[in-house]
């Protein structure tokens, strides 16, 4: 029950990284209709960009709640910086070209930021420094629970339940779904889309981001090519959520870091990868929409 | 003789005398160059003419190269006894793999084969039943033996490599002629209609699939072949990805394009090996630019496969209508 319990947490917090993440994926998929391989690796360079800030400018040592702060909005606004370039110089120009090109984009400009990240910090392993929050261990009757994990989890869902009131209840949230349903119609009725998927990149990026510095935490070490194998489990979480959904994205991530969580605790974590992409392709085969996915008939 | 031909015709001569030209380093990367434009003119079967997203294209050429390296080091085949079973193996696999995606929507698909691929390399690095050797592969592969001769001299490697691919060409030009190839052609260019005219879309999209498999198993075990050893890297998820990319930024099923490719991403980084460090960076860039100002590649096809007297038929129509309409005005 302990394990359980212990995995359960695990899984929960693991969970809430992917969803973070996968909201990128699945914000850009819902609007754009394309796979944007380079989410992954801007997660990984934001990890980077925070141990740099931290390092550079704190000393990466223990400081106040507001220093936390800063770092995270700091971090969060390159990072949305380069999500934007990225949209204009890689995406804009093919919104209208076939759509392999677009996925041939993308995937070049994964290569660049997963390599530019190379070049800049070099290709050895780095360590995040654990000082940056507190390490306040509790122990409830044997299952353990860090300082850390209750950060992410309490984050990550005020992030998500904010994002779900942006959607849904705002006016930029409104056009945002609009869009999505239908670009040119969205155009004639005065919505400017350039605009919108500019914002799109700019909240997915963020929300990337700050999942990347969580990452940053939790698993303390980075490698310049960590982005493809998160951004590969959180785009597989989106899928499993239904991708395009927003709601889909968020339940996808948690499902996927408790089935992560609890294969690693019960059965083994050399296999862990693979059977993360088993279930990918089961619910590929029987469900390709996912769980909130809508099944939409192919326009003619 | 049309563009296409004279190309193709130019390309062999000089790769045939290629050998005799250049010293030994240039000869292997010769080999890899004549390896590797086999294994993208199979994906561009896939990819380019039946238009099926696959990014799991390492997947067939890694099966083909461990086949031989199994058989060769484990059970004592020779080699040339191997290559069968290194076409064979892919093809049950691509159709026993492809088979229950096949129905899937374009990027649902990819994101299948993306899967299918990481499998793949974590059953190879995980030592599945202990016959691929773990992370390390497999290495000691037997030299080729024929009738008693021992071809062992890269240059005898570079002729079996060249006349693979000249038999991959031969069956793209094949292909391109038949009832398979235009029903691949209509199925890219509009599956639903292809559909409705009565045409098999899965089964064709499935020959597609096990023909660029059987090409790429034949590759991989040339591959084995060259090096001697096999190990998983050369199978990754990332070779896929180079795949994916060598036929969509040189053009799809087009033969100058698919060669173009090859030779950017395979053979370029060799003469800049001061750049290794920035060398993907470098590749990253020029995928992405590459798209931007030529978003069907560089050397995009043009179609030659749809029957003559159509297309004569097409213009004369569209020039009777163009005069009806200055009629009327």
């Amino acid at each position: 029950m302990d394990i359980f319990l212990q995995q359960l947490i695990n899984g929960l917090t693991i969970g809430s990284l992917y969803a973070l993440v996968a909201l990128g994926y699945t914000m850009v998929y819902g609007v754009m209709k394309l796979i944007n391989f380079a989410h992954g690796d801007l997660v990984a360079f934001s990890a980077y960009v925070g141990l740099t800030i931290f390092t550079q400018f704190f000393g990466a040592s223990a400081v106040s709640f507001v220093d936390v702060i800063i770092i995270f909005l700091f971090t969060s606004i390159i990072v949305a910086f380069v999500g934007v370039l990225l949209e204009r110089l890689a995406y804009r120009p093919l919104r209208t070209a076939p759509r392999l090109s677009a996925v041939v984009s993308a995937l070049g400009a994964a290569l660049v930021i997963q390599n530019g990240i190379m070049l800049i910090w070099g290709p050895n392993m780095q360590i995040f420094p654990a000082d940056l929050l507190p390490s306040t261990i509790w122990n409830i009757s044997g299952v353990i629970i860090t300082f850390t994990q209750v950060c992410i989890l309490a984050l990550s869902a005020v992030l998500m339940i904010a994002l779900y009131f942006f959607i849904n209840k705002t006016k930029i949230g409104t056009a945002i779904r609009a869009t999505a349903i239908d670009q040119d119609a969205a155009k004639l009725m005065g919505i400017n889309v350039n605009r919108i998927i500019m914002i799109i990149f700019v909240v997915g990026s963020m929300l990337g981001a700050i999942g990347g510095l969580f990452i940053g935490l939790y698993y303390r070490s980075l490698t310049f090519d960590m982005g493809w194998v998160y951004g590969l489990s959180a785009f597989i979480a989106a899928i499993i959520g239904g991708i395009g959904s927003i709601p889909g994205a968020m339940i996808g991530g948690l499902l996927l870091g408790l089935f992560n969580a609890l294969i690693a605790g019960y059965i083994s974590t050399e296999w862990a990868e693979t059977l993360t992409f088993v279930l990918l392709i089961i619910i590929l085969i029987v469900r390709p929409t996912g769980i909130l996915g809508e099944k939409t008939a192919e326009k003619v | 003789m049309n563009k296409t031909t004279s190309i193709a015709t130019i390309f062999i001569l000089v790769m045939a005398v290629f050998p005799f030209l250049v010293d030994s380093a240039w000869l292997s990367i010769g080999i890899t160059f004549l390896v590797f434009a086999t294994v993208a003119f199979s994906q561009d079967i896939i990819l380019g003419r039946a238009g099926v997203f696959n990014m799991g294209h390492a997947i067939f050429f890694g099966i083909g190269a461990y086949t031989t390296a199994i058989l060769n080091v484990q059970f004592g085949l020779e080699i040339i006894a191997t290559i069968p079973f290194a076409i064979i193996f892919p093809v049950i696999i691509a159709i026993f793999l492809a088979g229950p995606i096949i129905h899937l929507r374009g990027d649902y698909l990819l994101v299948a084969t993306i899967g299918f691929n990481i499998i793949f390399e974590q059953v190879l690095s995980n030592d599945l039943f202990g016959l691929t050797g773990g992370p390390n592969g497999i290495f000691g592969i037997d030299v080729v033996r024929i009738f008693g001769y021992e071809l062992w001299t890269d240059t005898s490697i570079y002729y079996i490599a060249f006349g693979l691919l000249i038999i991959t060409l031969l069956i793209i030009r094949n292909l391109d002629n038949s009832r398979y190839g235009r029903a691949l052609y209509y199925i890219n260019k509009d599956e639903i209609a292809a559909k409705s005219m009565g045409i098999n879309v899965p089964y064709y999209k499935l020959f597609a699939f096990a023909l660029g498999a059987a090409i790429a198993g034949a590759a991989g075990s040339i591959f084995a072949i060259q090096y001697s050893a096999v190990s998983p890297e050369s199978f990754s998820f990332m070779q896929s990805v180079m795949f994916f990319a060598i036929v969509l930024v040189g053009g799809s099923a087009s033969l100058p394009g698919v060669i173009i490719g090859t030779f950017v991403m395979f053979v370029l980084p060799e003469l800049f090996t001061e750049f290794k460090e920035s060398r993907y960076l470098i590749f990253g860039a020029a995928m992405v630019l590459t798209m931007v100002l030529r978003p069907n590649g560089v050397w995009p096809a043009t179609f030659g496969n749809i029957p003559k007297y159509l297309k004569e038929k097409a213009l004369k129509h569209k020039a009777l209508k163009d005069n009806s309409k200055g009629e009327t005005e």
